[in-house]
């Protein structure tokens, strides 16, 4: 089997035009999980001037704009997202030390209890990054009590190219407190990596596109829930503090039939907050995005050449502006397949 | 598959082994210290895996022949029957004769001491097997190996090398440098290993701090000193059953970030950590959110359905061969390790019905197929003796 473009071409139109302050709401299921999907927003972002281009201002000609991609993920770690990345061509640890993005890492330490006061050690953009203005100054790469030993076992080089590798050039996430308090703090510091990321560098002339990609947010949701002062309308609207500093927003959601179903009238058991929340909170995403790409297995059983079907469809938000910004693609139903060189086809029903 | 003659191969074993393990020592080098036993780089994509205890199950996850190192597993089970801790048990004892660190969490000392006994290298017990399709395969030797599950991908490579044709003098050969894999156990009898002590019990004790802080607490400092080439295993039994957790730990804010905590904890870089847990869906069903949620956060969701006792019997009419045992249920998987992650599909196995059958020695998984109906063989039956006569008749 030849392999498949990084792109299929059925799909570059839907992941390479996000039209402006957008949401993008992807929804995956158990077995049709979306992270390819992902990675393909990430390779039509980060990829589009070729590295050559960029260093000769070649790509300023043509209209484009520079692309920068802040990427939260609650599900999956710094690890995992740079090696599938790289099975597309795309070296994230480069990217970030290029200042083209930025991985937030909400799975590491999120539900961590800080027992000691001291402040959490915080590998940051190595070298070119300014010194942080707003977070407390980073501490000597010292002993930082009581976390994540991998860490402390190579104090000293942090800018080096081995320790980025290891650790990621990562922000880590924390949750601490309750309510809409434990939100805004989350928010302050995604808001803070963004503004780092967007603050022109001296080679660039004008203010890039910042796209925002957050990974399955829902989890907070449903770790927290009601009785910890987290419901769907604080999810809504802490989505949306956050895509005001974005240029496009992308938000993969679990639309698994519990999750979304349970909570209707017509479910014969009576719904528990969690899936209330969750189907409140997901549907109101829908809502509110331009377009909405939803990913589910098969209907038929699983086929050996087939991975799960993609609806892609027009969200609440889509036709509240000019036609002409919104960019110009029709639903769609497609299937998929991916391979396990990392290659995904996409290709209509029979073809 | 290779374009390699395979006919070249066969006559010359010895010169076959080093060409795959040469085509398997880069993986090996840049995926951690291989020096640890039970632990053994992917087919697939090199990644270091370890072995589930029971071949069969290796042989489900998704091409790599056993656990990714850092993943969980979940398995449900529905109905009051315990093939689930089965599973278990094979796990933990595979962790203990690998010399790995086991924990686990929410049993009692007794647990660990009825782990099931040693047989040996899993190749070793499936050599019976192996001769008795020798005699049935007279002419189609060279098709042995294909099309069987079994002798998927954790029968292949190295072990395809030694345990296949090639005579027994160079199978034991290889097999005493080759450190087993995985190996076979016996459910009647008792694991006796020295290193059977070194299990950790973490107990469901109530504390002030709610109970998941506590396990994963544990769980982590106990991975943290540890020496870095030190492989885990953490075990939960039954996760939620209200025998054993009491009730506020099946809200959703207690048992998801514990979850997800857990799974931080296994996807750091240094970590050589994989986990089981077990679920009884009975009283968790998967139709509820939570249950939809727990399974997001693992990366293999299995699910088992026993069948009723009223189905035994069915089952043994049907036309199974006579050295196979009727299966006990269906196997559904979800999802699987690496494969679902990226995107899932491409997996052989993907997409077939698995039927499971848990016998002394061994927890098998086969392709799941109805046996003919009951009524076919009366029919079938009555039609021999009563058309045959009838026929003669006619003749004189």
């Amino acid at each position: 089997m030849p392999s498949q473009p990084p792109l299929p071409p059925l799909l570059a139109p839907y992941v390479s035009s996000l039209p402006q302050s957008s949401l993008t709401v992807l929804s995956s299921v158990l077995g049709a999980t979306g992270n390819w999907l992902i990675l393909r927003f990430l390779y039509a972002a980060l990829n589009a001037p070729s590295n050559s281009e960029t260093e000769f201002g070649l790509n300023q000609s043509d209209g484009v704009k520079d692309k920068k991609v802040v990427f939260v993920s609650f599900l999956r770690g710094w690890e995992f997202w740079r090696s599938e990345a790289k099975r597309l061509g795309l070296d994230l640890a480069r990217l970030t030390d290029k200042r083209q993005f930025a991985f937030i890492d909400g799975l590491s330490e999120l539900f961590d209890n800080p027992t000691t006061a001291a402040a959490p050690s915080q590998p940051s953009f190595p070298g070119t990054a300014p010194p942080r203005t707003v977070l407390p100054v980073r501490s000597p790469p010292g002993p930082v009590p009581g976390r994540t030993p991998h860490l402390l076992s190579r104090p000293g080089n942090v800018s080096t190219n081995p320790a980025s590798k290891e650790i990621g050039p990562v922000k880590r996430l924390h949750l601490s407190g309750n309510g809409t308090a434990a939100l805004d703090a989350l928010e302050r510091d995604i808001a803070t990596v963004m503004k780092q990321l967007k603050t022109p560098t001296p080679g660039e002339a004008e203010e890039p596109e910042l796209v925002l990609i957050i990974d399955q947010p829902d989890l907070l949701l449903a770790a927290t829930g009601p009785s910890k002062g987290i419901g769907a309308t604080e999810m809504g609207e802490w989505v949306m503090g956050l895509q005001q500093n974005a240029y496009a927003t992308i938000m993969t959601l679990s639309a698994d039939s519990p999750l979304i179903h349970n909570a209707s009238a017509i479910a014969h058991q009576p719904a528990t907050p969690l899936e209330t929340e969750h189907a409140a909170f997901a549907i109101g995403s829908a809502h509110r995005a331009q377009m909405v790409m939803q990913l589910r297995s098969l209907e038929t059983g699983a086929a050996r050449d087939v991975s799960g079907v993609l609806r892609v469809g027009k969200g609440g938000a889509w036709g509240q502006k000019d036609a002409g910004t919104e960019g110009n693609w029709e639903e769609k139903e497609v299937l998929y397949f991916v391979q396990r060189d990392g290659g995904v086809r996409v290709f209509g029903r029979g073809e | 598959m290779s374009f390699r003659k395979r006919n070249i191969g066969l006559s010359t074993g010895a010169d076959r082994t080093p060409a795959l393990k040469s085509s398997a020592q880069p993986q090996q080098s840049t995926t951690a210290a291989e020096s640890s036993p039970g632990i053994r780089p992917s087919p697939d994509d090199g990644r270091p895996t370890t072995s589930t205890g029971s071949r069969s199950l290796d042989n489900l996850l998704a091409g790599h022949g056993g656990l990714p190192l850092g993943k969980t597993l979940l398995i449900e089970e529905n109905g009051t029957t315990d093939f689930a801790g089965a599973l278990l048990r094979y796990y933990a004892a595979e962790g203990v004769v690998q010399d790995q660190k086991v924990h686990v969490v929410g049993m009692p000392e007794q647990w660990g001491r009825s782990l099931p006994g040693l047989i040996g290298p899993a190749d070793v017990a499936d050599e019976k097997p192996d001769k008795r399709k020798r005699e049935r395969m007279k002419i189609a030797w060279r098709y042995e190996r294909l099309g069987e599950f079994g002798a998927g991908v954790a029968g292949s490579r190295v072990p395809a090398a030694t345990s296949g044709d090639q005579g027994p003098s160079t199978a034991n050969g290889d097999q005493a440098q080759q450190p087993a894999f995985c190996h076979a156990f016996d459910l009647t009898k008792r694991l006796t290993h020295p290193s059977i002590a070194n299990i950790t019990y973490i107990p469901l004790g109530r504390s002030n701090e709610p109970l998941f802080v506590t396990i994963h607490k544990r769980l982590q400092a106990a991975i943290a000193q540890s020496p870095s080439n030190t492989v885990h295993r953490i075990i939960i039994p039954s996760l939620l059953n209200p025998t054993l957790y009491p009730p506020e730990t099946s809200q959703p804010d207690a048992v998801l970030p514990f979850l997800h905590s857990l799974r931080a904890l296994m996807s750091a870089p240094s970590a050589r950590v994989t986990a089981i847990i077990t679920m009884p869906l009975s009283l968790f069903p998967r139709s509820s959110g939570l249950v939809r949620w727990i399974e997001l956060l693992s990366d293999g969701v299995i699910e088992l359905c026993p069948f009723p006792h009223s189905a035994d019997a069915l089952a043994t009419s049907g036309a199974v061969t006579a050295g196979e045992e009727p299966p006990q249920g269906v196997l559904k998987t979800h999802r699987l390790p690496v494969l679902h992650e990226r995107g899932g599909g491409s997996d052989q196995n993907i997409g077939q019905d698995w039927a499971f059958t848990l016998s002394r020695r061994k927890f098998e998984i086969k392709p799941f197929s109805l046996p003919p109906a009951e009524g076919d063989k009366d029919a079938q039956e009555g039609a021999a003796p009563g058309g045959m006569p009838k026929k003669a008749d006619l003749e004189f």
